[in-house]
């Protein structure tokens, strides 16, 4: 009955588990997210090492369970060793790991999810922009199909004078019909890149009041649609 | 699953099942053992817990147990003010003491950021251990936090924070193996880990 299977994932979160396990939450490649117990990795010395830390990218072979699978064997795709050097690149790691949690589905395949996340990480420890967790927020919620309307007022159809965005309403309003929170043109034209296929572009733009903006409204975004807070954000935004 | 236990047998199963790492299975093994064994054990036991509860608490300097005001390390006066070692848990202390390396003082965080679970600066001894500072002529800081993503966000933010005062910051090496608690590492890898600890800049 109960059969081992391969796949790639990355690890989500983890929960201690008894004395000295844990529970490894992880988004595969082929299964979705899967969750599975890694048995004595609290232990110094164990056969996992530091494999299984949060935003690490594994090869595993698990043993499916009726609930929970159990870890057999991972092997490193990425280490995390280049992201855990530097206090901003933990932090946005967090953020994309945790919407990516409150995103997925458990065992249904999203390769398209899983490739994502996997090039988030690898542009956030290779990458100073401040754009990076924006853009991919903004990118998984168009993967979920909420895309924002950035070209024409959602209410009127005006596309001058584009003022406000507000989310319940789907995108951006004109000066007439404004509700939400003010937008700035260029924080508009950082968006309009970042869903247009011009994330190279977007990415390059330096940190900047626009840049801040973007931020707060994709956090925003992905909070109003996964109806909660994001509490990696909430926990270095106090500060 | 109905409750088939008469009410203080589901009592003392539901009461274990909350202590950290019981699950609902090991908390009616424990239930049951407690009921099997000799009266006398079991008043120990529970005597033992009002005791420890009543007499015990937090050190008001740096939050390790004590059975007075300060701990009897921060009571030690042939300790040294001028080192700091910051750990999460109490139980680190006994695991940092047992290499016999290290003759300085603790500050227990009483756990570690946890971006994830919410868990930021606030919910630890933070300001407690940047007050400490000045007023004890601390040098150097050396931060032993676990060796996996919490420990490391909650030392690099702390390395962060202290930026601006004069004091020396250092990580515990990375001899030890990322992942595991540092409480299972034994006495040797943890002693060289403290001796080869870098500066965090
Ligand atoms: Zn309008
Ligand atoms: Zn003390």
């Amino acid at each position: 009955m109960s059969r081992l299977y391969r796949d790639s994932g990355v690890v989500l979160r983890t929960y201690k588990l008894a004395e000295s396990d844990r529970i490894i939450v992880l988004l595969t490649e082929e299964h979705g997210k899967v969750r599975a117990v890694a048995k004595g990795v609290r232990k110094t010395g164990s056969k996992f090492g530091g494999r299984l830390e949060p935003m690490s990218h594994i090869r595993l072979l698990l043993h499916e369970g009726r609930d929970l699978d159990i870890v057999n064997q991972v092997d490193t795709i990425d280490s995390v060793a280049p992201l855990m050097i530097d206090l901003d690149h933990i932090t946005q790691g967090m953020a994309v790991l945790e919407a990516v949690d409150q995103m997925a589905m458990d065992r249904e395949p999203n390769p398209q999810l899983y490739r994502m996340l996997v090039g988030a990480l690898r542009t956030i420890s290779t990458s100073d922009s401040p754009l990076v967790v924006p853009a991919f927020f903004w990118k998984l919620l168009a993967l979920e199909g909420v895309r924002p309307e950035l070209d024409v007022c959602v209410r009127c159809g005006e596309t001058a004078a584009l003022v406000a965005f507000d989310m319940d309403h789907g995108g951006v309003l004109c000066r007439n019909c404004r509700s939400g929170a003010p937008i700035s043109a260029e924080a508009l034209q950082l968006m309009r890149l970042i869903l247009g296929g011009q994330l190279n572009a977007a990415l390059a733009a330096p940190v900047s009041q626009a840049s801040h903006e973007v931020n707060n409204h994709a956090t925003r975004a992905v909070e109003h649609h996964i109806e909660r807070k994001l509490r990696s954000v909430a926990v270095f935004e106090r500060h | 699953m109905a409750a088939t236990y008469t009410q203080p047998v589901q009592t003392l199963i539901d009461e274990l099942g909350r202590l950290p790492g019981v699950g609902p299975k090991s908390a009616q093994r424990i239930a049951f053992h407690l009921l099997k064994a000799p009266r006398d054990d079991v008043a120990r036991l529970a005597h033992s817990i009002t005791d420890a509860k009543t007499r015990v608490r937090f050190c008001v300097r740096c939050f390790n147990f004590a059975e007075a005001e300060l701990c009897p390390i921060c009571l030690d006066d042939r300790r040294s003010g001028q080192v700091l070692c910051v750990v999460e848990e109490s139980r680190d202390i006994v695991a940092l003491e047992k290499t016999g390396e290290f003759h300085g003082r603790y500050h227990v965080l009483l756990g570690a950021m946890s971006p994830l679970e919410g868990i930021g600066p606030e919910q630890l001894k933070m300001k407690e251990l940047f007050i400490r500072l000045e007023p004890e002529g601390v040098e150097e800081v050396i931060l032993c936090t676990n060796p996996n993503t919490e420990g490391e966000v909650t030392a690099l933010y702390i390395a962060r924070m202290l930026k601006p005062f004069d004091v020396k910051v250092t990580r515990i090496a990375s001899g030890l193996p990322v992942g595991g608690d540092l409480e299972y590492a034994d006495e040797l890898t943890l002693g060289r880990a403290l001796e080869g600890r870098r500066e965090l800049t």
